[in-house]
């Protein structure tokens, strides 16, 4: 094999700088974006570069790809900075038609749909996904907004409507039919994911890779656990599977510069170790991408391009791609059992992939050509359906390729094919189990095995009677998809041995809720049953622990938490309810992490073990317990938790404040106020008793001319008279009115006096007074104010009682002018 | 006039009309309009009639409003917020600047208004135009999902008021001085530390309580000069006296 490894065209191109590389839907044309320089090489001569288009720009390109329909063959799509522009190569020469502006932030990926020509996804840190038909560039399609940045955007290969796109850790899966909420919701990683990839043949599996060195290949409909975890020595930048085979490419990510560079290729039927190692660039890979090397042949070439500065072409031949379990071997070797010239015809598998890319770039013609399409379709989804691509075809085949190496107690023999059965045996602790497995003849479609135990097992029947329940859910599942189930069974049998037989009491808990995720909840919007932290529940705001709201009688309620500890760290406060659930599945202590996780699920029907209800009231204080168990020593960990939790937790107050002080209207203050037009200071000394009973201050007096509240006659800042009589020039102390516009005013009978005569302000500033107030505030108050004099405390209750803020407009002397002295 | 009802919301996705009979209560009405967690109700002004405002993690809003004859009528806005819909709250029935104005010969036709926040950060306003919920205003400022919105109460003054709080942190107080409430300018109260979860207006309309992350009550009240201050602060929940609290008196 060591000869072949070094079979690659190399073409250095260190002048152009590039960081971004797309090869064309064709395979003939590769584009090298750098920060200057877009340059198109044509694949068959690499050292070339066909054509060099010089570009001014602060930004590099972040991201470049080609349509990856033939119909549209010649559009590129580029991203850089804020902005995704398209461009058409043709003839030799690229130009730009057309600027997608919308993200307010740097684009971080872009990608277009396998379906619709016109259709690209974008997506950025801004938080929003944008879905453009590059026909009208002038604002998006569709947008989805996530919260969170998002790094990759992927349209699924299979189902044109579902997108799915990273986020940090986590992946969210979206319709794009309904865009206000994502459709699953993946906590797949801890750390961030740097690559996406759909399986190009299964709708709702996808892989994964991210910087924590491992990728991890889900099915949508589970999201709380991997289908299978590859692990890596080095964080991986992406992860992309191979169009041939069960194969997957990986490489790491190029900020670590450590001299790790590796290109591996993977079967992912087995994890353990790569099928292949890429060995010849000397720094990482930027980018990879896949052209067939010509039309008759089965060979696949490797683009890769490197921050070496060259460009690599690695020929996959044959017997590599058999390695990564590639349909000709299996055809050929079981089917009919004649070696068939691998050059004599195509995979089936690239063969779809093909067609169906053909397929999505004449959706835009009609006539006949739609009904050839819709014949075509037929075929592809009829093959895809009977050959389950990509899953070995008999149980031979199966049985062969389990691998259960990694896991050490249990044990496969008597796999007889012909009779269709094997036998599985897994020792736990003191537990032994074995199991026949038998396969009726249509298996694995849609036809799921029988599992029968048999001596020497020796688990009791109600353990029996779950492991069966869980081995039955797990193979309909999968063979519900015509999937094959063996290993994921044998999985399942292990681990749900070890749960049952550690702790009768946990079993409980572990038996519903892992399908609760199963059902298929992509299509199925509903939730199962109501429980906290789910999926859904991320867009869902975090419950208020406290609370304040006046009610109409004068009243503050409030409502708080039982403070446990003082701690103001904002980042404590979670945003939305699923934390409830991430809280509940962080690996906490010495109980396994898989029951942990089941226990969000059960909180309704309460867990035996632990009377742990997941409640919003305990959210705080069972996190803060946990960082303090967390830092003691793990012996004392089971014993702290347990009696933490059977201790009732404390609840908070509710406190019902009494804000009538605070208000400007009182309700037995405008009771007792008195109005009498006739004695006017008497009345006045009446309602300031009336005030004085309800605990209310005397009326403030502001300085009139510094504006400072003051006692007495004289202004303590400006030692002249607080408020001075227009009349009579002596302070005034006692029952007084003034004009609202030019604020003179004084004693209310020398006022009354002068306006039963006069409407100009006696200070002869030349305001009109009467006709200035009955502007302000209206006849009837003027009126009044003429006519008979009142108080301004009369008014103030006037408007108490209409339910103004009468005193706060007192107090704004400057603002509203209306005030009152006394 | 209706009765004592209370209505309630919750994760379930149900909104539950309850109503007190001799001194018990029972559930009168139950709606089941929403896909996901309904995270506020409103009751609408009495002048409006029987009337329930609905926000939902669904990103609807839906209005219910009683026949009277123990039916009850559904409105659903649909994607009122993108993401999901997290706080609604009624304008008054009071016209803005109705008090003032010169008594005119026709009345004002009152016009039904409620505002709503949500995960897209925005807040909005919707009016009621044909028996259609039409999306009136929308008001751009906060950085993270509006948790609650507050519309003031008022007398008829004709300025409007709102207050909306965030889990950015930002109390933003959303002022309008036109009757017709085309124009609103923002405002903001006061950046706190923590996520600010609740906001109440005193029935007069000048405090505005707002509570939070920080398991903090704080009291505010505009100034002269049109600055917002807090007047209390009634912390800890430890149960302090009233009369020690609010300092507010001059």
């Amino acid at each position: 094999m060591a000869a072949r490894w070094n079979e690659n065209i190399v073409a250095e191109h260190r002048d152009l700088q590039a960081n971004a590389m797309s090869v064309d839907c064709t395979g003939q044309f590769a584009i090298l974006a750098g920060k200057r320089v877009w340059a198109v090489i044509n694949l068959d001569t690499p050292q070339d570069v066909v054509k060099k288009l010089s570009r001014q720009s602060r930004w590099e390109v972040s991201v470049v790809e080609w349509n990856p329909h033939v119909l549209q063959k010649n559009l590129f799509a580029a991203t850089s900075n804020q902005s995704a522009d398209i461009w058409s190569w043709a003839d030799g020469c690229g130009r730009q038609i057309a600027s997608l502006k919308a993200h307010t932030r740097v684009i971080s990926d872009v990608n277009w749909s396998c379906f619709d020509s016109n259709m690209l996804a974008t997506c950025s840190v801004d938080t929003y996904i944008y879905l453009w038909d590059i026909r009208d560039s002038r604002k998006p399609a569709s947008a989805l907004s996530a919260v969170a940045g998002a790094a990759q955007v992927k349209w699924n290969k299979i189902d044109s409507n579902y997108i799915a796109t990273a986020h940090d850790g986590d992946i969210r899966i979206w319709d794009h039919r309904k865009n206000s909420t994502p459709v699953q919701y993946i906590a797949a990683h801890l750390s961030k994911i740097h690559g996406l990839d759909w399986e190009p043949k299964q709708e709702l599996c996808l892989a994964t890779s991210s910087q924590d060195g491992t990728v991890k290949f889900w099915d949508v409909t589970s999201p709380r656990q991997p289908q299978s975890t590859l692990n890596s020595t080095a964080p991986v930048w992406r992860a992309r599977y191979t169009p041939f085979g069960n194969g997957l490419v990986t490489i790491v990510v190029p900020q670590l510069r450590r001299g790790e560079n590796s290109l591996l290729l993977w079967n992912t039927d087995n994890l353990s170790v790569p099928m292949h190692t890429f060995i010849g660039h000397s720094d990482v890979v930027l980018e990879f991408q896949w052209r067939k090397f010509n039309e008759d042949s089965t060979d696949y070439q490797l683009v890769t391009w490197s921050r070496d500065h060259t460009l690599r072409l690695w020929k996959i031949d044959p017997h590599l791609q058999k390695l990564c379990g590639a349909e000709e071997f299996i055809d050929d070797v079981h089917r009919d059992m004649v070696s068939i010239s691998p050059g004599s015809r195509h995979s089936s598998i690239s063969g779809v992939a093909i067609e169906k890319t053909s397929l999505g770039s004449d959706k835009e013609q009609t006539g006949s050509a739609v009904e050839e399409i819709n014949e075509k379709v037929k075929n592809v989804s009829s093959s895809a359906t009977t050959v389950t691509a990509g899953q070995p075809q008999t149980l031979q085949q199966e049985f062969s390729l389990v691998n259960v190496s990694d896991i050490t107690n249990v044990k496969l023999d008597a796999l007889d094919a012909m009779h269709r059965s094997c036998k599985v045996t897994s020792v736990h602790v003191n537990n032994m189990v074995t199991l026949n497995v038998s396969f009726p003849a249509n298996y694995p479609n849609n036809a799921a095995p029988d599992f029968t135990f048999t001596k020497p097992t020796n688990i009791d029947t109600k353990t029996k009677s779950k492991l069966l329940k869980i081995l039955q859910e797990t193979s309909h599942q999968h063979v519900k998809r015509n999937r094959t189930c063996l290993e994921p069974c044998i999985r399942k049998l292990v681990t749900g041995l070890e749960t049952l037989t550690v702790d009768d009491k946990v079993q409980d808990s572990s038996q519903t809720p892992y399908n609760l995720q199963n059902v298929s909840v992509v299509k199925q919007p509903v939730m199962p049953i109501i429980s906290y932290g789910s999926y859904r529940d991320h867009n869902i705001p975090f419950p208020r622990t406290s609370g304040a709201r006046f009610c109409s009688v004068g009243k503050l309620v409030v409502f708080m938490r039982p403070v446990v500890k003082k701690s103001s760290n904002p980042e404590n406060t979670p945003r939305s309810l699923s934390v409830l659930g991430t809280f509940r599945t962080l690996p906490i202590k010495g109980m396994a992490s898989q029951t942990s996780q089941y226990n969000i699920y059960n909180t309704n029907l309460g867990s035996p073990t632990r009377d742990v209800e997941v409640s919003i009231s305990n959210y705080y204080k069972d996190r803060d317990r946990e960082r303090k168990i967390r830092g003691r020593g793990s012996s004392k960990h089971k014993r702290g938790w347990e009696v933490d939790y059977v201790k009732p937790t404390s609840s908070g107050l509710v406190t019902v404040y009494d804000i009538e002080i605070v208000l400007p209207i009182h309700k037995t203050l405008a009771q007792n106020y008195v109005l009498d037009h006739n004695d006017i200071p008497g009345m006045c000394s009446k309602n300031a008793a009336a005030a004085a009973t309800v605990n209310r201050k005397e009326f403030g007096t502001l300085c009139q001319h510094c504006h400072r509240e003051v006692k007495g006659a004289h202004c303590v800042e400006c030692k002249r008279y607080s408020f001075q009589c227009a009349i009579c020039h002596v302070a005034v102390k006692g029952s007084s009115n003034f004009c609202l516009s030019c604020r003179h005013g004084g004693h209310s009978h020398h006022m009354l006096e002068w306006f039963q005569t006069q409407d100009v302000c006696p200070t002869g500033c030349g305001c009109y007074c009467m006709q200035e107030d009955f502007q302000l505030y209206g006849r009837e108050r003027t009126d009044s104010f003429s006519r008979s004099g009142h108080t301004g405390r009369e008014r103030t209750d006037s408007f108490g009682r209409s339910g103004i803020t009468s005193r706060e407009r007192a107090d704004s002397y400057g603002k509203s002018g209306f005030s009152n002295f006394l | 006039m209706f009765g004592n009802l209370l209505a309630s919301c919750s994760y379930d996705r149900k909104v539950i009309i309850w109503k007190e009979t001799n001194g018990t209560w029972d559930a009168l009405h139950e709606c089941n309009n929403h896909d996901s967690s309904v995270n506020s109700v409103c009751w609408a002004p009495h002048e409006f009639g029987l009337m329930l405002v609905c926000g939902s993690s669904d990103g609807a809003i839906s209005v219910l409003s009683s026949a009277g004859d123990g039916t009850w009528e559904t409105k659903k806005v649909n994607n009122a917020h993108t993401i999901g819909c997290n706080a609604v709250s009624w304008a008054p029935a009071v016209v803005p600047g109705s008090l003032i104005e010169q008594p005119s010969a026709q009345k004002p036709i009152t016009v039904k208004r409620f505002v709503s926040g949500g995960c897209d950060n925005l807040v909005k306003i919707w009016k009621e135009e044909e028996g259609q919920w039409k999306e009136e205003q929308k008001l751009e400022a906060h950085s993270d999902w509006v948790r609650d919105v507050a519309w003031a109460p008022s007398i008829g003054l004709p300025h409007s008021t709102i207050a909306s709080c965030s889990q950015d942190g930002r109390v933003i107080i959303w002022t309008s001085d036109d009757s017709t409430g085309s124009m609103w300018t923002p405002k903001i109260l006061h950046k706190f530390n923590d996520v600010v979860w609740h906001v109440s207006w005193s029935i007069t309309g000048n405090i505005l309580a707002v509570s939070g992350g920080d398991n903090k009550v704080s009291l505010w009240k505009e100034s002269l000069e049109g600055q917002w201050v807090c007047v209390s602060d009634v912390n800890k929940g430890q149960g302090q006296q009233p009369s020690e609290g609010p300092q507010a008196e001059q």
